[in-house]
């Protein structure tokens, strides 16, 4: 085949440049630098942009501003009203007031956990009754108390609501793992209290200190160490209580402890000797026919316990009874040992998940504050009982790049805080702080959701549409029956069955219930987007650079990702902003039906939850509904109407239009 | 048809998925003795294997031969299954069937379904005609910025505020129950408020549309009253939008309902749905699911014939 001589046009480098430098001559505006454009010129949808962006940086760097804590629980009576930004506070130094402060709440500090004792009386009136428990309470538990009173409305009986709080040692920060030894515990005589002390095989890793309540009555305690036990272990007895009376002292190899005080640590640095002296009691009060205490085997750990296995055995000289084996120990287990002397209960424990070892020492709060209520005679005949005895935690985990801005805020602000600007909820905690923080949780959901709807939405919906034919009908009729769904029951249900295995999840494989929680959300906002970028998809591949890149052998993924996904861009961002605040109502929704995120920690839904719980005819304490309600509409208006704006400025077609 | 697949989806997938969770409905705080946990599994046959457990579940198929001494009448009845709407018995409340549970709370739920409907419809439509009509005017701002609002404040926030402002403020509401038209005013608002809120939207653009239209100003010229022009000309018109999101409008308001119906202490479908949830009782769970997919499902349906009624130029069978 004869080739012209010369061809009436020839293409060389030359001329590439000629072009080139022609295109770049005439440049107009790339799809981007319009749209940026219009959109700027859309006043409102450009607010919003600002205020969304504020609004990010605001709830990402959350832990660096000097608000206050969204976690500190304080003691008061009722929420407390707004008060002048102004009014900023500078945490004293007094351990109660720093330790509800935000450093104080979000590091290691006991009061973060406190016990709410709930009192109803008879008889007698509801000043003099409170002051007089809140005398006993404060007594018995050594610490300052929060009263909250309600009086006798209706035929509802007077209440009184006491908060202790618990102090952080109180939390035995023991690291359980099962040896596959056996601990002794030994029990001894006693009246009516509890109290153990504990044999275990220790060692700095499985046991690192351990408060024991020791409130017995019996002549001695024998505390035999284990001889095992390497150097240097250090020992931490707590003698949370005495035992009605006194005690005259108490020796520990040879050295005095000091009896009189109600809280004594000892350290003893060294290895432990084989024999030890026994404890002596010096009891005023002895009664060998006391009857035998039901022992609480709860202040053997901290409650709650969810259900550690325990195997209980008790031991009558070379007898051993098998109490309990397998059992699951709930709170409110007690073993009866129907002997005396120098009884002894075996016990084994497994080790305890992560979730299972929070806890506070507040199950022997009851039995301490019981005691103390029967001791206590009230003026006017008025009889209280101790209704309730509830742990409360406001505390979560912060990861690491919080920790580290907390740090910097420190360095910063010191321990200054601004007031409460929000007022407070029912605990204590600031409003502003707590819808800070839950945007925070929105946020997440809403990148989750984004990169979920991204992924596998405009994977999907490219692949399918450009397939097309029956692999496109296949994919998109999976989609048609995803999407009648009825979405939201399906997740709940899901969610219900992810909680029991909220465990293993944990243990196995590191996910907690929340990030299950965030992917099953993520899981379902994909399906607009599939049909959506299938659509553009379709219009699209059948158009001459398609063709182009096809004649010139691109894969089937690099036509995908490279030629059409750009294409579909300005319509995939227009329906992301439009999925995120469908996404973030989704989750609020979820939390506030009790399915999202679980308190203490702090989501949009939690505080409308909190909102509407504390409505009620007495007293309307409006900031609790009005600020988040606030934070959560303009956030959703502001998407919505970017969202609008985005859509108006990408695609000009469609203005105006709903 | 697709209504079959997806139903058929929708219980198989929540059987399986309920019957493979470990720890059943019964595990309490105790540990059961064994011969009472084998009685308790026979009587809601999960000692059987899964498939029969599943067959019995979906069809009225006779694989019970002990109905007659667990239940008691005569034991031919045949055990309904999900195909004759028989959900079996709820695991949590002892003395009750799923379908008894339902049957008692359905109507109330459908009641306040209809109220918020009645409010969104009513709200909106008004507020979108009379924004359509001052067009450019402050009522036809103050219409849409409340709609904006409406649209972006979910169910939960308005109902706080609402409480607040109608109950404690001005004490004319009660505050939670069930029984009077006074009960069912405020939760139906809350409920229906956004979907008010978005119809109020859609009947503005559509009746502007429809207004411009040629055969409104023949109607004018004719000069027929300006009540009569918008009455019977333009509102049919300019409503069809409205009516093609009533089926969306209308699950949303049954979705909602959950969190209302938590508010105002509301016994209906959706108390029941989230106890069951929170309860782990997995029959009652199901039946509300496939009940909710049927009642969306049939929605849907109804909107759309109603839809091929008000404009005839759509074709059912394209849809």
């Amino acid at each position: 085949m004869a080739l012209p001589q010369k061809s009436r046009w020839q293409f060389g480098a030359g001329d590439m440049n000629k072009i080139l430098s022609e295109v770049a001559k005439h440049k107009g505006e790339s799809l981007w630098e319009d749209a940026w454009r219009r959109l700027r010129r859309n006043r409102s949808a450009f607010y919003s942009l600002v205020f969304l962006v504020l609004f990010g940086v605001t709830s990402f760097l959350a832990p660096i501003l000097p608000i206050a804590s969204p976690m500190a629980l304080t003691l008061q009576e009722e929420p407390q009203p707004p008060s002048w930004p102004w009014d900023s506070t500078q945490l004293e130094t007094s351990p109660g007031a720093q330790a509800t402060g935000t450093f104080g709440a979000m590091f290691n500090n006991g009061w973060r956990h406190r016990s709410v004792l709930t009192f109803t009386f008879e008889g007698g009136t509801l000043d003099s009754v409170s002051s007089e428990l809140s005398a006993m309470v404060e007594e018995v538990t050594g610490r300052t108390t929060a009263i909250n009173r309600i009086a006798a409305a209706g035929n509802k009986p007077a209440q009184l609501f006491f908060a202790v709080p618990n102090e952080f040692d109180d939390t035995p920060r023991t690291n359980w793992v099962d040896t596959g030894t056996t601990g002794e515990v030994i029990f001894l005589r006693a009246d009516n209290k509890a109290w153990l002390i504990l044999n275990l095989p220790v060692d700095e890793t499985l046991y690192r200190s351990w408060s024991t309540v020791v409130s017995g009555k019996d002549g001695s305690v024998n505390l035999v160490p284990n001889e095992d036990a390497g150097a240097g272990i250090r020992y931490k007895f707590r003698l949370t209580e005495r035992f009605a009376g006194s005690v005259v002292g108490i020796t520990l190899n040879g050295r005095e402890l000091a009896a009189d005080g109600k809280i004594e640590d000892l350290a003893m640095v060294g290895p432990p000797e084989p024999v030890v002296e026994p404890l002596k009691w010096d009891d005023a009060y002895e009664d060998p026919n006391a009857p035998m205490a039901p022992l609480q085997l709860a202040s053997l750990s901290d409650a709650p316990i969810t259900s550690p296995i325990a195997n209980l055995f008790a031991k009558f000289g070379e007898e051993e009874i098998e109490l309990l084996q397998g059992a699951s120990l709930e709170e409110d287990t007690r073993v009866v040992v129907e002997s005396n002397g120098s009884d002894r209960i075996l016990f084994v424990r497994k080790s305890l998940t992560a979730a299972e070892q929070q806890g506070t020492f507040h199950i022997d709060l009851e039995r301490k504050v019981n005691a103390g209520l029967e001791a206590l005679a009230l003026t006017g005949g008025a009889t209280a009982t101790l209704v309730e005895v509830e742990s409360e935690s406001g505390y979560w985990e912060l990861n690491g790049i919080d920790g580290f801005m907390l740090i910097a805020r420190s360095k910063m602000f010191g321990l200054w805080q601004t007031g409460n600007w929000m007022g407070t909820d029912s605990k204590g905690r600031d409003i502003f702080a707590r819808i800070v923080w839950g945007s925070r949780t929105s946020l997440l959901v809403a990148l989750i959701a984004t990169l979920c709807s991204l992924v596998i939405g405009v994977t999907y919906g490219a692949f399918s549409g450009y397939m097309g034919g029956r692999i496109d009908n296949a994919m998109m009729r999976f989609v048609d029956i995803l999407y009648s769904l009825p979405f939201i029951f399906v997740v709940i249900f899901l969610i219900t069955i992810m909680n029991e295995y909220k465990v293993e999840l944990q243990d196995n494989f590191g996910v907690d219930r929340e990030t299950v929680f965030y992917l099953v959300i993520g899981a379902i906002y994909w399906l607009t987007m599939a049909r959506v970028v299938r659509g553009q998809v379709l219009s699209l591949k059948n158009s001459e650079f398609i063709e182009a890149a096809k004649v010139l052998g691109a894969s089937t993924q690099r036509i995908l990702f490279v030629h059409l996904v750009p294409n579909v861009l300005s319509i995939v961002i227009v329906y992301l902003t439009l999925t995120i605040p469908a996404v973030m109502l989704f989750e609020a929704f979820l939390s506030f039906l009790g399915l999202g995120i679980e308190p203490p920690k702090v989501s949009w839904g939690t505080l409308a939850v909190d909102g509407t719980e504390a409505i009620n005819p007495l007293k309307i304490f409006w900031w609790l509904v009005f600020y988040p309600a606030i934070a959560m509409g303009s956030t959703l208006l502001a998407l919505n109407i970017l969202g609008d704006g985005l859509r108006d400025a990408l695609d000009p077609k469609l203005r105006g239009k709903d | 048809m697709w209504f079959a697949v997806t139903l058929f989806c929708v219980v198989t997938i929540s059987f399986f998925m309920m019957r493979s969770v470990r720890g059943g409905p019964f595990d309490g705080e105790r540990a059961l003795d064994p011969a009472i946990e084998r009685n308790i599994k026979a009587r809601y046959h999960l000692d059987w294997p899964l498939t029969k457990q599943y067959f019995q579940y979906i069809g009225p198929l006779n694989l019970d031969e002990h109905r007659a001494e667990i239940f008691g009448g005569d034991g031919k009845s045949p055990f309904g299954g999900v195909l004759t709407l028989d959900f079996g018995p709820s695991f949590k409340y002892k003395d009750f069937t799923v379908d008894q549970i339902i049957s008692q709370s359905l109507p109330i739920s459908a009641l306040l379904g209809m109220v918020a409907m009645m409010w969104a419809l009513a709200l909106g439509v008004s507020a979108g005609i009379a924004s359509a009509l001052k067009r450019g005017s402050k009522l036809d701002l103050a219409m849409r910025l409340a709609a904006t609002g409406g649209i972006a404040l979910p169910n939960f926030v308005i109902a706080g505020f609402l409480i607040i402002i109608f109950v404690f403020m001005i004490p004319l509401l009660p505050v939670a129950g069930w029984g009077s038209v006074r009960h069912m005013l405020l939760p139906g608002f809350a409920l229906g408020a956004p979907y008010a809120a978005y119809i109020a939207r859609l009947t503005r653009t559509g009746m502007l549309e429809v207004l411009s239209q040629d055969h409104i100003r023949t109607a004018h010229a004719k000069g027929l009253a300006p009540k009569t022009v918008i009455m019977r000309h333009a509102l049919k018109g300019g409503l069809l939008p409205v009516v093609s999101y009533l089926g969306p409008a209308i699950a949303g308001v049954l979705t909602g309902s959950l969190v209302i119906e938590k508010i105002f202490k509301i016994p209906g479908l959706g108390t029941h749905f989230i106890n069951s949830a929170l309860n782990r009782d997995y029959t009652l769970a199901m039946g509300v699911t496939i009940l909710f997919t049927i009642l969306i499902y049939s929605m849907n349906t109804i909107v759309d014939l109603a839809y091929t009624m008000l404009d005839p130029r759509i074709d059912l069978e394209e849809m």
